[in-house]
């Protein structure tokens, strides 16, 4: 009976040592932390780092946009929180429009982030209630973030110069 | 002391094997990166797979692993799976050895797989016994994690010392595109492949079975033996 008992405690044991393994190869985590990190996601247990994400947000308010994204990404270093995506590229959005021209690489990388914003919220629930900022749903950030990636006749229109930063 | 004996029995056959074995398999690819000292998870490329297939159908040739005892109708079906999650633990860890020890990358990384088939396609046709077996395989992994992680990363050492000249010299004009690696993954490389051994040690080749061991009986036999009238 004890015999029987260790049997189907190692194969239980086994099964579960072995779906860490094949999860740890999946997730490729980069340090311990991100082990620690990834096993809160998977438990559905992980939160943002509230008081980064408010020194990020003063930060992004003074317009310092590189510094408010490096908070961000601190306080979401899983990539996992819909609106810290959102906010990490309205931060590239504001950093790369210009009046005569936008960046385009900050405008990639701001797609990119609000593409995770988008990923994180299937349900398309997520609206932004800060009076701050004009676009409030990653949706309407995407577009805006896509029109500045494309190039057409339009960019030659004078009027452009008199556009306002949303 | 004999239900200790068996308890200590079933628990290293059924949860220490399997434990070490997979221990094996989840150090097998990890590296540590130079620059900026992170962990990196490498997948074991196809070809270990083949290597480990080769050694698996090596293992049962010598009679390391009798599959008959292993695996049989005649077996409860806890046991059964036992044994198979062993065994695939085994052949995981085997490929995960091999990942080890070959160069990730590169010209390097085909001739020591190339090196790997030969030896282990050639000794498909040899006779071996457990012992030899075990021996050559200690071997084969010692030569090649002292080329891999000993040579061919003194090529990326900071000081410039005689292992380095030497490796420099071995391998000129070839072109060695292996990503550079922290010391660390040496040692990390070093304890899995131990870990293989100590694995490959305490597996029997015929599983243990519920009652006394042979063991056991040899000693009620010389029991009888020095009381032959009771």
């Amino acid at each position: 009976m004890q015999r029987k008992s260790i049997q189907i405690v190692g194969v239980v044991w086994t099964l579960v040592y072995a779906s860490f393994i094949v999860w740890i190869y999946a997730t490729e985590p980069r340090s311990f932390k991100d082990v620690a990190t990834n096993t809160q996601v998977a438990t559905g247990i992980y939160e943002i780092n509230q008081e980064k994400f408010n020194n990020g947000l003063t930060l992004f308010r003074r317009d310092q946009f590189r510094a408010a994204r490096e908070e961000w990404a601190a306080a979401d270093s899983a990539q996992r929180d819909p609106r810290t995506q959102f906010y990490i590229a309205y931060a590239y959005y504001r950093e790369g429009w210009g009046r005569v021209y936008y960046d385009r690489t900050l405008f990639t990388q701001g797609l990119a982030a609000v593409n995770r914003a988008i990923n994180l919220d299937p349900n398309r629930q997520l609206v932004v209630d800060d009076p701050n900022l004009q676009i409030r749903t990653p949706a309407e950030l995407k577009a805006e973030l896509e029109q500045g990636l494309e190039t057409s006749w339009r960019d030659l229109n004078p009027s452009r110069l008199f556009r306002q930063r949303k | 002391m004999k239900d200790y004996a068996e308890r200590n029995r079933a628990l290293l056959h059924f949860v220490a094997v399997p434990t070490i074995l997979l221990t094996t398999a989840l150090l097998g690819g990890l590296r540590i990166d130079a620059q900026n000292r992170q962990f990196v998870f490498t997948a074991p490329p196809l070809v270990t797979l083949v290597l480990a297939t080769l050694l698996t159908f090596l293992f049962v040739r010598a009679g390391a692993i009798d599959l008959r005892h292993w695996l049989s109708v005649e077996l409860p079906a806890v046991t059964n799976l036992s044994h198979l999650l062993t065994l695939l633990a085994l052949f995981f860890a085997t490929a995960q050895a091999f990942n080890s020890v070959l160069p990730e990358t590169g010209l390097l990384h085909w001739m020591f797989a190339f090196f790997f088939l030969w030896t282990l396609w050639t000794n498909q046709f040899s006779s071996f016994d457990p012992r030899r077996l075990l021996r050559s395989i200690i071997v084969l992994f010692g030569t090649a994690f002292v080329l891999k992680h000993l040579f061919m990363s003194a090529l990326y050492a900071p000081d410039k010392g005689w292992l380095r000249t030497i490796a420099a010299t071995f391998l000129q004009g070839i072109s060695v595109d292996i990503p550079a690696f922290a010391p660390a993954t040496g040692y990390v490389s070093f304890f899995a492949l131990v870990l293989y051994v100590v694995g490959l040690l305490l597996i029997a080749p015929v599983p243990i079975r519920s009652g006394p061991s042979p063991i056991n009986k040899l000693a009620v036999n010389d029991d009888a033996l020095s009381h032959p009238g009771e």
